[in-house]
């Protein structure tokens, strides 16, 4: 089941051409601003559009119809109204290999009959659906870009090594809104609504054997087959870090979820089990997610976290001991250095320094003793992951600060996280840490999160193995 | 400890199941609970059903004091709340006024109840309580469930689940994971025998609504001496 999945859906994500049924050129459609962006993305394949109005559309051919093409069609998109979705799909199945309907009024709104009819036309023709009712498709790699929503509304991030899976698109735009804000990449968003074919699991086992995918970040308000999902997710978390947020827990929740997919939202303490047993780190709410996904995304490479030992790094005492408590309160260790970690230490500070946990370089902190503690605490198996706090008041301290954590942070091969609390001169630096590739938090709570989001994958992944 | 994993390896024959369900009952009584706690190797107490008074003084007998008495019916849901449960009896003068007591009070609480019989067992030591139960989720099938505490715990809900079947790396980190895990404190003199004791009975009880798809929900409460004290099932 698994692997003929993957083979069954890899053209969504190398597709060689694409057609956007309904196509227009008036402004505010949204299958004009599909249009528009696949033309503005660069997509690498060949862009149709569809609609028997225009011979010519946003200065592209039209079609009247797919057929009229006269080839095989990889993706047909569809920005419909829900009572004249079922047709025209129908129309496309033998001639396109998958859709993405992204229209809603299916079975979120009481359009169930338009729902149960899509689900036939996939079932019955074998092409595969994604939606109805989501973004669809938004993928660094082939430069897909089936989000109707202008860029000058959401940017899009740029190539990264996270992949995001969602049920609802809002929530997977405003992610990664957020994470293009903040210089961090993606490799592919998949946002799949109603899944009347296409679900959760489907896209786990692409993305379980997806090179370009380092880590994964789910949103799930259902699940319908529960042990097919544990075992793809487990799959996945075998290969790479899974981590999911699962919202609809309360009564007033689960009934929201309902109306917004058309979801059954089940016991969230069974959800938890069933991220427990494939070894996927849940995630709680939208803070936690961000978090998550900064922590995971910001390489472009895997990112190995072995434990929960903290080392924290600072310039500012008071903010030291309070990201101290903060790990502790997360479940983190918080370990004075052993003698050799403090040998290290000594060589490079006055003896009047106190060498602890946190590290606090004081108000004398030079770039240099940042980037030295950092290598002197984090080389040797005594943490597994580094807070950094940089508070820039200190003199000494340059803008060559990020590229010399950054280095230092690569070679460690651990996690390094930089909390970067402060005002407008404080938020201005913090974006040379995120050009360097480091994840940036503004506030030390939101740094912790990050690192036990971390550890968190760390110890399912332990004990899924 | 070999009768334990031979039960293990063949499949325990539960067709007091598959009667009761042709009764059109929808629950197990607790008896019919701790049998299947029995089939399936998690100590219990030794207890008996009885039809009367008589029939329990003579079957005390062959039983160590103090005893519990218990209402069997499947129309009463909670035992407790209609004085169908008297614990601590020393004697069997305890017993013949536990009874009589008994009968008094279903009469006016339940006096509609069809009563079956009357569990009579063996008291387990006072201690800790811990609950263990299994669920068959619409999503993702059998889960179980692990608690200190009795009845308190579903208030508190200082509960771990996991997916069934539960490993015993599992059953480590359920207990491991619930904050009450520290008011154990006998258990932690105890030391790893009674934690393996309650490990063991979490992954039977995983075993039994893995094997046996007609029950859709079972909860146990197990004692700190190590048995199962009470126990009911929800059927299909």
């Amino acid at each position: 089941m698994g692997t003929e999945n993957v083979k069954n859906m890899d053209f969504f994500f190398n597709p060689s051409s694409v057609a956007v049924v309904g196509a227009s050129g008036v402004p505010g459609k949204l299958s004009g601003i599909i249009l528009a962006s696949l033309l503005k993305s660069r997509f690498k394949g060949a862009v149709y559009p569809v609609n028997p109005k225009y011979t010519e559309v946003l200065g592209i051919a039209c079609y009247p119809s797919i057929k009229a093409i006269g080839k095989e069609i990889d993706i047909a998109i569809f920005a419909l109204p829900a009572a004249l979705t079922p047709a025209a799909v129908k129309a496309a199945a033998g001639l396109a290999a998958g859709a993405i309907i992204v229209s809603g009024g299916f079975g979120e709104a009481d359009g169930w009959e338009y729902e149960s009819e899509i689900k036939t036309i996939a079932a019955d023709s074998g092409m595969r659906v994604i939606g109805p009712n989501c973004m669809g498709i938004y993928d660094t790699l082939t430069r897909l870009d089936t989000f109707f929503i202008a860029d000058e509304r959401i940017k899009r991030p740029k190539r990264g090594g996270l992949s995001m899976v969602s049920q609802s698109g809002s929530f997977a735009i405003t992610a990664m809104d957020e994470l293009a804000a903040d210089g961090l990449g993606v490799a592919r968003i998949i946002s799949y609504g109603n899944k009347a074919d296409v679900n959760e699991s489907d896209c786990l086992d692409f993305l379980a054997e997806d090179d370009a995918t380092k880590a994964v970040a789910l949103y799930i308000e259902s699940v319908d087959d529960g042990r097919r999902f544990v075992e793809a997710a487990g799959r996945c978390s075998a290969q790479k870090p899974v981590m999911a947020v699962k919202v609809g827990k309360g009564a007033a929740g689960s009934s929201a979820a309902r109306s917004h997919t058309g979801a059954i939202a089940g016991r969230p303490e069974i959800y938890s089990a069933a991220f427990k047993k494939a070894g996927v780190v849940e995630l709680h709410g939208y803070e936690d997610f961000i978090c998550g996904c900064k922590a995971y995304g910001i390489r472009n490479e895997p990112l190995e976290c072995r434990g929960s030992r903290v080392m924290i790094i600072t310039d500012g005492g008071g903010m030291g001991v309070g990201i101290a408590d903060a790990c502790v309160q997360a479940g983190l260790e918080v370990a004075a250095p052993s003698a050799d970690v403090v040998e290290r230490l000594s060589a490079i500070f006055p003896a009047y320094f106190s060498m602890g946990n946190p590290i606090d370089l004081t108000g004398s902190v030079t770039d240099e003793w940042y980037a030295r503690s950092l290598e002197a605490a984090m080389s040797g198996d005594n943490y597994d992951i580094a807070i950094v706090a940089a508070l820039w008041g200190p003199p000494n301290l340059t803008d060559d600060l990020a590229k010399l954590l950054a280095w230092k942070a690569r070679e460690s091969g651990k996690p390094v996280i930089i909390c970067s609390p402060g005002g407008a001169y404080s938020r201005k630096k913090a974006k040379l840490f995120m050009k360097e590739g480091l994840p940036v938090f503004t506030t030390p709570e939101a740094a912790v999160r990050a690192a036990a989001v971390l550890a968190r994958g760390a110890a399912g992944r332990r004990r899924a193995i | 400890m070999t009768a334990s994993i031979e039960l293990k390896e063949t499949r325990p024959d539960l067709g007091v199941v598959k009667e009761i369900l042709a009764c059109g009952h929808k629950t197990l009584t607790e008896p019919q609970t701790l049998e299947i706690l029995r089939a399936y190797s998690v100590p219990v107490p030794r207890f008996k059903v009885v039809g009367g008074v008589d029939e329990a003084l003579e079957i005390a007998k062959g039983l160590r004091y103090p005893l519990v008495l218990k209402i069997v019916s499947h129309d009463i849901g909670h035992k407790t709340d209609v004085g169908g449960v008297t614990m601590g009896l020393r004697d069997k003068r305890d017993l013949q006024d536990a009874w009589s007591q008994m009968m008094l009070d279903i009469a006016d609480d339940e006096p509609r109840a069809f009563i079956e019989g009357f569990l009579l067992e063996e008291m387990a030591p006072r201690g800790t309580e811990v609950i263990i139960g299994a669920i068959r989720d619409e999503q993702f099938g059998p889960a179980v469930m692990f608690g200190v505490g009795g009845i308190e715990v579903e208030l508190i809900k200082d509960v771990a689940f996991r997916l069934a079947p539960v490993s015993r790396q599992e059953a480590f980190d359920m207990m491991n994971e619930v904050k009450g895990i520290s008011l154990l404190t006998g258990w932690r003199g105890g030391g790893i025998k009674d934690f393996d004791a309650v490990v063991n009975a979490i992954m039977r009880v995983s075993d039994i609504i893995c094997e046996n798809d007609e029950i859709n929900e079972i909860e146990i409460v197990y004692h700190e001496g190590a048995v199962a004290v009470d126990g009911r099932a929800v059927l299909k």
